[in-house]
């Protein structure tokens, strides 16, 4: 249990967020001091690459592998997503995990246990504690939406990487966030806008994990990569891998449906 | 002629068993002194260790705080405690804390811990063992808001030095998660790896906001005291102070550390018995020099009762001789305590070098050095208890100097 | 023969003075014996407790577990092991660890599990009887579960309630059960007391899906005679696969403090010793002196000088001998009903009493061991021996006429 952390990441945007994958929006207001020229740009590309995750809301399911050198298991869990504050996960197989769900509302995480009958809701000592055996830990799920707040992005590189015109952004922590990382790359197609690539540093610098996005598909009428593959550097051999089956967005989601009650009903 | 110069003179008769008797007596001093002292000299280190590791002699606090430490319960008026504390005599400090669990991060690894936050502009490292035995770096200032003070056990299970980013996540008044960024202004090592894996020092004014605290509030006020054993006293005082309070309570240390009070306790209760055990052998050597003195002025007490004493008299002839024994031992004790006492109490025995050649291991937690402290309660009871003890050793060759009759001790011999 | 004879007969002679004598010096070494079994019942109690509640002597880990503990890192051949431990005058339990969340009611808790063989346990620690409320785990009941004092009180449990337990298992999917409270423990140590978490072994391996292998084998030495050290080294060359600690690595600060407390409870014995043999020395060296005109009127009737110093030496060893035997009569019995019946001091105490964590009982055993007989005899013969010499020299060179008017 003693997992390695991950914070903030790209998978919760698309896995339990839905929309917004990098959730810049609208909260550069939160930011300290006047954003650079240099940031106003890597802000306004990564505000259209969130517009066009971003829905009200989203439904899908999702099949996730995780292979650890003491295990490989295999799970499908359908998703369920409003705004950017609201999400729900249940899985659906294996068996002995079904109906298992985790609810984010804000800060705020619920996961409901139908063996034990019973929701339990997040506490500090299980932050750094897996989420379902994969590689994110339940800290890297309640601290995704915050991510705009905590990093100032800037685009580090634009041009032709192995064939491809890519827009690569750096984002930078800032001063006093909340975040373990000292930098998170990522790499998007200059056409579309589609993500390539996430490489998450320390503050020493050293390559903690990477994030591969591939398999672009039509998905609820968007074009969206449905293979991310999160690879830690400490750990050879190991992943987590996400294949996103189907996805709709901007559905007409109640919002009884992120409520506790909702959680434990089958 | 007075009875009491007359014990003296018998006494003064055989000097050579009267000063033996006195010796033993001086040594009962002697022993009961290095008992008592080094006791007390341990305990005291012990109260005070354990003060300022966090609690203090004395903590103001929420009185559910104890039960169960979630960091909703908090002293609203922390500061104004905190001064009208300090205006009490024998207080030579009082510290607004907070204190808590919380999860701490850096790189991607974590720990769970508990924190202390303080106002680096109040602490001292006489009051906080963790500013007193930092190896790198310094306690934070009180501008550095976001400066962080962690063991060393947890600086190298979460790969941190100075300058390093260290995340904390913890509770907050409402029961939500809240994290906040420090960074990695000082690391300590007190020689414990559970302390020093698992504690944090945090600025103050840094957890106050994160966990949406007043700006005066805090979970309690550690207060220390000249004097560990003045605490039920200044309690008292002090819960008068804050009676018509329901959200504030005071407790000793030995309420807030019942383990040590505990420790104590039955170490105390374990050397009294020993040293009961050393004060009965004592004893029966002044009885046994009593009660042969005794039998071999059987004759001479036969002729004073036939000159008139009464047995009444020879009892407290006997008596005084035992009370004499008493002061000349008391006086003898002193003499050749006082050097040994000095020098325990200046100097001490060293036994870094016998136990163990990693002596850090044990770090300031554990003294190595063998050192006396004397309380005077202590010292006034232990002179008594000699006294007494050489008294009721007399008090059976007194009586059966007594119980003879002149004829019968004419008799004898 | 004539000695002793001798000496026979003045020890019946003056019989309140020798009654006297001899009465001080058995008290006293009955005293002594009784202290040094106190003593020793205190040092061997303090390990015992601290060690034997739930530490043990040694520990073994698989490598790199004691650092970085997870489920993996598990001592695979847990059967062999034990068997080859057993062979070699080990006594030795497995254990299984894995961390976890306890939640009841509103309340959760980060909490340490614990697999325990009941069999094996027992013969290692003496956790099972440290049960405060409820009872020790049983192999009937497998949803009952043990906690730690203060995980009860942050949990609100008691005997009887139920509780759900979090954890990541082994094959990573999220284990989770419903378990009841079968007992809650005394204090044991800060760690056991916040987060212990005790179920049966085969509970354990069903919940966290580990099939076989443990994290830990706590171990005890069968003959507690062995040098910790060399034992230790012992155990390492055995298992060269795996992190070996005897307790006092384990808990450097608790062997610190208790090294502290040998020591000094040492210089206390010195001291005692000391008082003793001041007594012992008053009291012969009274009993001599008073009788040098008495020796006096033996020399002049024709006692050479070495004679008379032999009678008093053999006179005041018999002495000796005769309250050394008063002494055993009186100590021994009362050390060895204080060995079976503990002096029970829990009612001064408020709670439970820790030392570095670590919680002991506050009850003394003594321990009547070889040591604290024969060395309090034999220091009483030698003080004796020491406190004779002048006086019984003294009276032997004495001219009979001196010898007779000294005073």
């Amino acid at each position: 249990m003693n997992r390695a952390s991950f914070s903030a990441c790209v998978f919760l945007a698309l896995l339990v967020v839905g929309g917004g994958i990098f959730g810049l929006t609208g909260t550069a207001a939160s930011a300290p001091s006047p954003p650079s020229l240099d940031e106003q740009e890597a802000r306004a590309i990564l505000l259209e690459i969130d517009d066009l995750w971003r829905a009200t809301s989203s439904q899908g399911t999702v099949r996730m592998e995780v292979k650890t050198a003491n295990y490989t298991r295999t799970m499908r869990m359908e998703i369920w997503s409003k705004g950017k504050e609201k999400s729900l996960v249940r899985i659906i197989s294996p068996l002995k995990e079904k109906d298992t769900a985790s609810l984010k509302t804000g800060n705020t995480m619920y996961t409901y246990l139908p063996k034990t009958d019973r929701t339990i809701r997040l506490t500090s000592s299980m932050m750094m504690s897996s989420w379902m055996g994969s590689h994110f830990t339940n800290d890297d799920l309640v601290k995704e939406s915050r991510l705009a707040e905590d990093y100032e992005p800037r685009i580090s590189f634009k041009g032709k990487r192995e064939g491809r015109e890519v827009i690569e952004f750096t984002l930078l922590p800032r001063q006093d966030a909340a975040v373990v990382w000292g930098r998170i790359v990522m790499s998007v197609t200059a056409q579309g806008h589609l993500p390539l690539l996430a490489t998450y540093y320390d503050e020493d610098n050293v390559l903690a994990r990477t994030i591969y996005f591939s398999e672009v598909k039509n998905m609820g009428g968007r074009l969206l990569p449905a293979l991310l593959k999160v690879v830690p550097t400490d750990k050879p051999g190991e992943y987590t891998e996400l294949v996103y089956e189907t996805m709709r967005f901007d559905l007409d989601l109640p919002e009884s449906l992120f409520s506790l009650l909702e959680l434990r009903r089958r | 002629m007075q009875l009491g110069t007359m014990a003296w003179r018998t006494l003064m008769r055989n000097k050579r068993r009267s000063v033996i008797t006195a010796f033993s007596v001086g040594f009962g001093i002697l022993l009961s002194v290095t008992f008592t002292a080094s006791g007390d000299y341990a305990y005291t280190n012990m109260i005070n260790t354990s003060a300022v590791m966090g609690l203090g002699h004395l903590s103001v606090e929420h009185p559910d705080y104890r039960d169960t430490p979630t960091l909703d319960k908090r002293l609203l008026e922390a500061e104004a405690v905190q001064q009208r504390a300090l205006q009490t005599p024998g207080v030579t400090g009082a510290l607004v804390r907070i204190m808590g669990q919380a999860m701490f991060a850096g790189g991607a690894k974590s720990v769970g811990g508990a924190f202390i936050a303080i106002d680096p502009a109040q602490e001292t490292p006489a009051h906080n063992i963790f500013l007193r035995t930092l190896i790198e770096g310094q306690c934070f200032s009180s501008g550095e808001e976001r400066g962080v003070v962690v063991g060393a056990k947890m600086a190298e299970k979460l790969n941190l030095r100075l300058g390093k980013k260290l995340i904390f996540t913890m509770t907050d008044k409402n029961g939500e998660l809240v994290s906040e960024l420090g960074r990695v202004s000082g690391i300590f090592r007190t020689g414990d790896d559970s302390v020093d894996g698992a504690v944090v020092l945090l600025p103050l004014g840094l957890v106050r906001k994160a966990l949406g605290y007043e700006p005066m509030a805090a979970s309690l006020v550690a207060i220390f005291l000249e004097d560990h054993r003045a605490a039920k006293t200044i309690q008292g005082k002090l819960v008068h102070l804050w009676a018509q309070s329901k959200e504030i309570t005071v407790l000793t240390w030995q309420e807030s550390q019942a383990d040590l009070a505990g420790l104590i306790a039955v170490d105390r209760l374990f050397n009294y018995l020993l040293q009961f055990l050393v004060g009965l052998v004592i004893a029966a050597g002044i009885m046994n020099t009593l009660l042969m003195s005794v039998m071999e002025r059987q004759r001479e007490f036969g002729i004073m009762m036939a000159l008139g004493m009464m047995p009444g008299q020879v009892v407290r002839l006997v008596l005084l001789e035992s009370c004499w024994l008493a002061l000349l031992g008391l006086a003898l004790g002193v003499v050749i305590t006082t050097p040994w006492f000095l020098y325990m109490a200046r100097i001490g025995l060293d036994f870094s070098g016998q136990i163990g050649t990693d002596y850090s291991a044990g770090g300031v937690l554990v003294d190595p050095v063998m050192k006396f402290r004397l309380y005077r309660e202590s010292a006034m009871w232990i002179a008594g208890a000699m006294f007494s003890l050489t008294i009721v050793a007399g008090i059976f060759p007194a009586f059966k100097a007594g119980r003879m009759t002149p004829v019968e001790n004419l008799k004898q011999g | 023969m004539q000695i002793v004879s001798f000496a026979l007969r003045n020890f019946n002679r003056a019989r309140t003075r020798t009654w006297i004598t001899v009465g001080a010096m058995a008290f006293a070494c009955a005293i002594m014996i009784f202290y040094a079994s106190l003593l020793e019942g205190w040092l061997a109690g303090m390990e015992k407790n601290a060690v034997g509640m739930d530490l043990g002597e040694f520990q073994i880990h698989g490598r790199g577990y004691r650092v970085d503990p997870d489920l993996y890192k598990i001592i695979t051949d847990e059967e062999g092991m034990l068997a080859q431990l057993d062979g070699q005058g080990f006594v030795a339990a497995p254990r299984l660890y894995a961390s976890g969340l306890a939640a009841a009611g509103n309340a959760s808790s980060g909490i340490e599990l614990r697999g325990v063989d009941l069999v094996r346990e027992g013969l290692v620690t003496a956790l099972n009887q440290h049960v405060w409320q409820g009872q020790w785990l049983a192999e009937n009941d497998q949803a009952g579960v043990v906690v730690g004092r203060k995980l009860a009180r942050i949990l609100g449990l008691a005997v009887g309630d139920e509780v759900v337990v979090v954890a990541q298992a082994a094959d990573g999917s999220t284990a989770n059960e419903l378990f009841r409270v079968r007992g809650i423990l005394k204090s044991v140590s800060e760690g056991v007391d916040r987060s212990g978490f005790l179920m049966t072994a085969a509970t354990f391996r069903r919940l966290m899906i580990v099939p076989q292998g443990v994290q830990q084998i706590v171990v005890k030495r069968r003959q507690a005679s062995e040098d910790l050290t060399r034992a230790t080294g012992r155990l390492a060359r055995l298992l060269p696969c795996y992190e070996v600690r005897n307790w006092r690595q384990l808990q450097p600060v608790l062997a610190r403090l208790f090294e502290m407390s040998d020591i000094s409870l040492v210089i206390m014995l010195l001291i005692t010793y000391a008082a003793v043999g001041i007594l012992t020395l008053n009291a012969l060296l009274m009993s001599v002196f008073e009788r040098i005109p008495e020796f006096g009127v033996m020399k002049a009737l024709g006692f050479s000088p070495w004679g008379l110093f032999a009678m008093i030496v053999v006179e005041s060893m018999l002495q000796v001998t005769v309250a050394v035997f008063l002494a055993l009569a009186v100590g021994l019995p009362l050390s060895l009903y204080f060995s079976h019946h503990p002096i029970d001091f829990s009612g001064f105490v408020q709670s439970s009493s820790t030392i570095a964590g670590i919680a002991f009982d506050a009850k003394w055993y003594c321990v009547v061991t070889v040591n604290s007989v024969v060395l309090p005899i034999l220091f009483l013969y030698l003080v004796a021996g020491l406190a004779i010499l002048y006086p019984a020299l003294k009276a032997a060179m004495l001219k009979p006429l001196a010898a007779i008017y000294h005073r």
